[in-house]
């Protein structure tokens, strides 16, 4: 059971995003995906979910991206969303549940809330989800992203717009669900997370570095990765990034 | 008695609110509103050709070419956006090829130009048996249609990347999409006229989303309040004797104005 890349390349319109990554991750893990913008983070997501044209093998669990769908929860970055359409936060986390069924059944309706209930906002079941703050946005998509029930999740910066309190929620919700499923998260800010990290993906058009938090983590790898120097402190062999967000 | 024109009237009015309700609410949720109007000019474009093809070569109901070219002009804008164009820059090119279309294929008209211009403004109460029939079928059409895909359709608007990534073809209902809107404003072409499609079918939606802020309360509620500004139209025209389909428009859009005030 695993999560294999070979020889991923990406181009947009001809110019290429991404070059030549080859992963293989055992199920379950957690894996961190840092880069600076624009590194192909997210297009590095969309190739597992099968959303864009590639090059290159992907298998999840032996499947095609496309034929793993069901397998996968996605936690799209946020600004993907479309808040035009007044949905309710009941709308948003039945939608996965619902769309491919005529009626609501009360199955759906048991299982949206007890990933609400998971993430602690089932009291918002009736609110409007365009009325909510980022961060509680954020965890009504993760509840969402849980709730078919997904071997792998795929979660795309989902602590963008948290503050520490839902940060620090968010990470003790994925230390539980570590162990069950495999999770690729893309994050600016690690150090809330190393403790359960099992491997670290540095992306730069291609992939820096691949391996345990100690390994990859590395000053030499940092200022590669970024291209400037970023000051870190060690502590039990593991490099901690000073200044927390990277991102500008 | 009431005049059999003015039960087609409000006949019409009743289905032109149903139109209301389901294209008009969901392009205002996917902010494809400017689409709307673009494709008016489209379908007007389309009647202008087919009234000259009637007159000058074979007939053919300028409805039916109105329904071609706006089917074609929604097509055209998907694709280009699905090209990674901006979509109002899309709709503006549209907009404007189409309205040089309608301006060219309304000069060869001549003299017949004025039957032309029925379309551009429309009568609510000048409605043949037929022009009922063709809203008839199209609102069946619509509602069928948003029966079978709703919550997909809705999936598709809301987050078309996590809906893609769980297995819907979004592309597909992006393009159901562009065609109900175009079945929708070519339906509403005769009673309103292009001009005031937007009026009628983009308006009602705006405010209702405004005051009922959620999916079925836009819905019902730019059903009626589409209801309130077609009857009324209608009764006011009765006294004002001017084209009920202005006044029609200009009271969606002093309920739109109410609803501005209104505390979100
Ligand atoms: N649909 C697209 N068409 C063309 N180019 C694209 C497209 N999506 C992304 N790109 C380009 O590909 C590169 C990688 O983009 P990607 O979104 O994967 O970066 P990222 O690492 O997720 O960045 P961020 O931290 O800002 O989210 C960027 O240069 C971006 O401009
Ligand atoms: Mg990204």
């Amino acid at each position: 059971m695993s999560i294999e890349v070979y020889n991923l390349t990406v181009r947009y319109d001809n110019k290429i995003a991404l070059e030549n990554v080859n992963v293989k991750v055992e199920h379950p893990s957690l894996v961190v995906i840092m880069g600076p913008n624009g590194a192909g983070k997210t297009t590095f997501l969309k190739s597992l979910l099968g959303l864009i044209p590639y090059e290159g093998e992907i298998k999840i669990f032996g499947k095609d991206p496309k034929k793993a769908r069901s397998l996968i929860g996605y936690l799209p970055q946020r600004d993907s969303i479309n808040t035009n359409m007044p949905l309710k936060v009941k709308e948003v986390v039945l939608l996965p549940l619902v769309s491919k069924s005529f009626t609501i059944k009360k199955e759906h309706v048991e299982k949206a809330k007890k990933y609400l209930e998971f993430v602690g906002m089932l009291d918002r079941w009736n609110d409007r989800f365009d009325s909510l703050s980022g961060g509680q946005q954020q965890r009504v998509l993760f509840a969402r992203a849980l709730v078919t029930e997904p071997k792998v999740l795929i979660l795309d910066e989902p602590f963008s717009a948290t503050d520490v309190k839902t940060k620090m929620e968010l990470v003790e919700l994925l230390h539980r669900l570590k162990g069950e499923k495999t999770i690729f998260i893309v994050l600016h800010d690690i150090n809330p997370l190393v403790e359960c990290t099992d491997m670290v993906m540095l992306i730069q058009k291609t992939l820096l570095s691949f391996g345990t938090v100690s390994e990859v983590l590395t000053p030499e790898n940092l200022e590669k990765l970024y291209g400037t120097k970023v000051p870190m402190i060690r502590r039990d062999n593991v490099c901690y990034i000073v200044g927390g967000d990277r991102h500008a | 008695m009431l005049d059999i024109l003015v039960i087609r009237g409000i006949i019409a009015v009743f289905l032109i609110s149903i139109v209301s309700a389901t294209v008009g609410s969901f392009s205002v949720f996917r902010g494809s509103t400017f689409f709307v109007s673009g494709i008016a000019h489209g379908a007007l474009a389309g009647a202008a050709l087919g009234i000259f093809l009637t007159l000058a070569l074979f007939p053919i109901d300028p409805l039916l070419m109105a329904m071609i070219f706006s089917v074609f002009f929604a097509l055209a804008i998907g694709y280009a956006t699905s090209r990674r164009e901006d979509v109002d820059v899309a709709v503006g090119v549209m907009f404007a090829f189409s309205m040089s279309l309608a301006v060219l294929f309304l000069s060869m008209l001549r003299e017949y130009a004025s039957i032309a211009w029925g379309l551009l403004i429309g009568d609510l109460l000048l409605l043949s048996q037929e022009d009922l029939t063709i809203l008839v079928v199209s609102v069946i059409t619509i509602v069928l249609i948003f029966l079978i895909f709703y919550r997909k359709i809705m999936y598709s608007i809301f987050d078309p990347e996590s809906a893609e990534a769980s297995g819907l073809h979004v592309m597909w209902y992006d393009t159901l999409m562009f065609i109900l809107i175009a079945v929708g404003v070519v339906a509403l072409l005769k009673c309103v006229g292009a001009i005031l499609v937007y009026a009628l079918l983009i308006v009602p939606a705006a405010a209702s989303r405004r005051m009922f802020p959620s999916v079925s309360g836009t819905i019902v509620g730019a059903f009626v309040i589409t209801l309130i500004s077609g009857l009324g139209g209608i009764y006011l025209s009765y006294y004002l004797a001017v084209a009920p389909s202005s006044l029609a428009g200009l009271i969606a859009a002093a309920i739109y104005a109410v609803s501005l005030f209104r505390r979100r």
